[in-house]
């Protein structure tokens, strides 16, 4: 009989049919796609489907600020107050650590983003969270003054959440129209997994797509699905109609 | 009142919905009115069947202004294809809005959440009227593609298809050859 690892359920029902029940419990995963693809709704539900469920979550931003971020998730379903209130989801701004840090908040340097990883290491731990969110990667990168700095702290980072016992999502951001999986072409190699979020232009509509890349450790579809963001279901998938890609193609 | 040929036309595709998973009914332009009175009659007067009401031929405002209390009936639900695309930003609590007609993923997926939930027992019906006007946004290919995928989650859900082609507004006749049953209204007969 063959071993069935354990998943970890990202609340998006056709998302976890594709990856044979969900991310493999420890992954890391990148979540990567341009600007409105659905990236933080995404890890959302994912962080509150897992709360509703006793799994206690940290979304660790760097791009919004917290009354905004909860001010986008007020009409969706998934989204409880409670939750938040009761500590099953902790919604951390990145630029107040850094600031309680004594960072300097536009640059980095090297030891500024070991002493952030650790702080990251140190709250996860002690809320003992089963579900990690970084939105962004790019962001945090963004700081970071070199690319050799941008690689080791990338590194770095991996080998930090390799050894802390939750499922993690990385978002990352990418121009449009684009099929790269990072900006700084690193990140997927600290990845178990990647999901891509794109998008398709229809008739000069565009159309968000999602398709998983890799997921380690689970057999998983690699089929491109149309995403719609219901504002009150969520994230929902349907396979994509394909003859649209094939016209697309053939536009460029 | 829909008249003699509307009524006739009103019971066969009862009869034909009933036993067939899809039926497509082809129509002259001049009948497309009488047809869509016929069926609205059919939606109201069983009010444990369940039906959605997808408008892409016209706006959910015009078809709310010619069968009148459509907010009446909580067994019907609308889909309206056209209105965003056209500029129009009217909003009614038993419709719902796609921002294009060429969405048509998205049109699947309002489609399914309409039906989520409902009982078991209940007959479920959804009306696209028409696939000749979303040839008029769409390519024939996706059309036919869209058309295969929403008879496969349809048939997965029990949930009858009844799809309207104007053949005016059509090119060819093969898109109505995925339906199990046709029926052909024409100008004074029934084929």
């Amino acid at each position: 009989m063959p071993i069935r690892k354990e998943v970890c359920s990202t609340g998006i029902e056709e998302l976890d049919l594709k990856m044979s029940g969900g991310i493999p419990l420890g992954s890391t995963v990148l979540i990567t796609g341009c600007s409105g693809s659905g990236k933080t709704t995404l890890c959302m539900q994912y962080l509150f489907h897992g709360a509703k469920k006793g799994e206690r979550g940290v979304f660790f931003t760097i791009t919004e600020p917290l009354f905004k971020l909860t001010k986008n998730l007020e009409g969706f379903a998934f989204y409880d107050k409670k939750l938040i209130e009761s500590g099953m989801v902790n919604i951390i701004d990145l630029r107040i650590i850094s600031e309680r840090l004594g960072l300097e908040a536009e640059k980095y340097t090297v030891e500024d983003a070991g002493a952030l990883i650790d702080i990251l290491k140190d709250i996860a731990d002690e809320l003992d969270v089963k579900r990690l969110v970084m939105d962004s990667i790019t962001a945090l990168c963004y700081r970071l003054q070199t690319r050799e700095m941008i690689r080791d702290f990338i590194f770095k980072l991996g080998t930090s959440l390799a050894v802390m016992n939750c499922t993690t999502l990385l978002t990352s951001e990418v121009p449009p129209q684009t099929f790269k999986f990072s900006q700084y072409e690193i990140e997927e190699f600290i990845s178990d997994g990647i999901i891509f979020l794109g998008d398709l232009e229809r008739k000069g509509d565009l159309i968000r797509t999602l398709q998983v890349i890799k997921m380690r450790g689970t057999s998983h579809s690699r089929s491109k699905f149309a995403l719609n963001i219901s504002s009150q279901r969520g994230i929902e998938l349907i396979p994509l109609l394909k003859s649209t890609e094939f016209e697309s193609l053939l536009k460029r | 009142m829909p008249d003699a040929i509307i009524e006739g036309i009103r019971e066969r595709v009862a009869a034909a919905i009933r036993v067939n998973q899809s039926v497509g009914i082809q129509v002259p332009e001049n009948r497309h009115e009488g047809l869509l009175e016929g069926i609205y009659h059919s939606m109201v007067s069983n009010e444990r069947d369940i039906w959605t009401f997808v408008t892409v031929s016209k706006s959910f405002d015009y078809m709310a202004k010619t069968f009148k209390e459509t907010d009446q009936y909580t067994n019907i639900k609308f889909i309206d294809c056209v209105s965003r695309a056209a500029g129009i930003s009217t909003m009614h609590k038993n419709c719902s809005y796609i921002e294009s007609p060429v969405m048509l993923e998205k049109l699947i997926l309002e489609i399914l959440t309409n039906f989520k939930g409902v009982k078991q027992d209940a007959d479920k019906y959804v009306v696209i009227d028409s696939l000749s006007a979303l040839m008029i946004y769409n390519d024939p290919g996706i059309i036919r593609e869209f058309i295969a995928l929403l008879m496969n989650r349809s048939r997965s859900e029990n949930i009858h298809v009844i799809s309207i082609l104007v053949e005016e507004e059509m090119d060819s006749n093969k898109l109505i050859q995925l339906n199990d049953k046709i029926i052909i209204l024409r100008d004074s007969f029934i084929d």
